[in-house]
């Protein structure tokens, strides 16, 4: 299955790319050779600002920036520039609209707009902005590029932590306290995890990893999980194809229930949240849902015959593919 | 209360874990040094089985994602959040959370800062976020330590826990702040 979602992720986006470039250009939407009139104020040397109503730049691109916005957008839009000669560097800030944002980052710079002059009458300033086109696309390209180095990054930032917690690992496995931990746990996981022998490591793994998300400690979980995916694997007649054991563990931590959702209360305490610990409870209930649906989920799909790692032709149940 | 135990336990875990487990291989005779040493020697080769993995996986995220073809998924799905009552604001978030961990991190920061984190839908976006982990990083990451390529039913069982974990985010968020 995962052959065809990823698939259809590359070809949906490309040719999803190639059609809003297609409309994009047909409408013209970045009004590519059309004058565009600021006010332009010199403050100091080659410094100034630049001012435009919103309403003419609505006309301009057929946009709404108030309801793009969503809340209030001031009447006229205001942002510090410099002017060489027929050149105009306009700052991008946080009022920038987007599709000024999507013209400067196409032309490959995230920091201000290269504008040409045209025609000056008083302060008024005929601007040509960068011909802009293929935007899509080239988002597409960059996207190709940053996001197999951040691929990278992630698997060799892992390599640290991994090693330590591997390390620990062993320790734990040669004097026997996984096997302990193991044995605390049996009722639950030989439930959970008929396939495997109750006293295995990769119980113990599989526990320590579940303890180390539960407890938001991120750092830990995926080298503990990798772990137990490794214990999982020795006992895998079949290599290269997943057991059911692997599925089930894997939806367990595709919920990722946690009794401390660090991240999100770091994000909601750092934009000024009176009580930055209210999710708590609702993120516990929400994954723990999805913990229970995981579970059955991984139970009952590795039934039907679609996913069935062997096809003995018995009571067949026509599995349909997601 | 129960917050600052939580918090506490989160920061000493690890060291008392770590000691805890030194403490006892040594109780029972095993080398301590060497048999950390060896068990971390795998820790290199581990990291760098999952890179083709996980470019795979990224990449073709990040190709759907800078394509614009999450906003038609987005105007495609809006009928069906409008049906369950889910705020058509926090519907690129159950859309973006298996797909992409740092896409939705940034997602809901932005969507809290536009209508605030104590509002309704910024408790229900931050919870949403909360409920869920990024699907397809943690299939492209452990099933590449082991080289497994056949996933079978994971994909699905995977975003079906996803899927419950949001509308459980929802009910929760109603019952409680709705």
């Amino acid at each position: 299955m995962l052959n065809y979602v990823w698939l259809g992720l590359v070809i949906i986006g490309v040719l999803t790319a190639a059609g809003n470039d297609i409309y994009d250009a047909a409408t013209n939407r970045y009004r590519n050779g059309d004058q565009f009139e600021v006010q332009y104020d010199s403050t100091s040397g080659n410094a100034g600002t630049v001012v435009y109503g919103t309403r003419y730049f609505d006309k301009f691109y057929d946009v709404n920036l108030e309801s793009s916005n969503g809340s209030n957008v001031p009447d006229t839009m205001k942002f510090s520039a410099s002017l060489n000669d027929n050149t105009m560097q306009i700052k991008l800030s946080d009022t920038t609209p987007s599709l000024w944002e999507t013209i400067a980052k196409t032309a490959g710079d995230d920091k201000q707009i290269t504008a040409t002059v045209v025609k000056r009458m008083g302060t008024s300033l005929f601007i040509l902005l960068p011909t802009t086109s293929l935007v899509k696309t080239k988002a597409v390209l960059d996207a190709v590029i940053s996001y197999s180095s951040t691929a990278v990054e992630i698997a060799l930032g892992l390599i640290g932590v991994m090693a330590f917690w591997l390390g620990i690992m062993k320790l734990a496995e040669e004097s026997g306290l996984i096997k302990i931990i193991a044995r605390m746990m049996r009722p639950i996981m030989t439930k959970i995890f008929p396939d495997i022998p109750p006293d295995h490591p990769a119980i113990g793994a599989m526990i320590m990893n579940v303890a180390a998300n539960m407890l938001g400690l991120n750092n830990a979980a995926t080298p503990l999980g990798l772990k137990a995916m490794e214990e999982l694997d020795k006992l895998n007649p079949k290599k290269g194809t997943a057991s059911n054991a692997m599925v089930v563990f894997l939806a367990i931590n595709t919920a990722g229930l946690t009794l401390i959702p660090a991240t999100a209360i770091a994000i909601r305490a750092a934009l000024g949240s009176k009580d930055p610990t209210v999710i708590l409870m609702t993120s516990f209930f929400g994954a723990g849902l999805a913990t229970i649906a995981g579970i059955a989920a991984a139970k009952i799909l590795q039934r039907l015959k679609a996913y069935r790692i062997e096809e003995p032709a018995s009571e067949g149940s026509g599995g349909e593919e997601k | 209360m129960i917050k600052e135990i939580l918090g506490a336990l989160s920061i000493v875990a690890i060291p008392l874990i770590v000691a805890g487990f030194v403490v006892y291989a040594a109780k029972k005779k095993v080398p301590v040094y060497e048999s950390f040493v060896s068990g971390a020697k795998e820790g290199f080769a581990v990291a760098v089985k999952i890179i083709p993995y996980l470019v795979a996986m990224l990449v073709a995220i990040g190709i759907f994602r800078a394509s614009g073809a999450m906003d038609i998924l987005v105007g495609a799905l809006s009928p069906i959040a409008h049906l369950i009552g889910m705020p058509p604001e926090v519907l690129p978030m159950a859309i973006l959370r298996p797909l992409s961990g740092s896409g939705s991190l940034g997602l809901m920061a932005d969507i809290m800062k536009r209508y605030g984190p104590d509002s309704f839908i910024g408790i229900l976006v931050s919870t949403m976020y909360g409920s869920s982990e990024t699907t397809f990083y943690v299939i492209a990451v452990y099933f590449g330590a082991v080289n497994v390529y056949r996933t079978r039913h994971a994909v699905a069982a995977g975003l079906i826990a996803d899927a419950v974990g949001m509308l459980g985010a929802l009910l929760i968020c109603k019952i409680l702040f709705g």
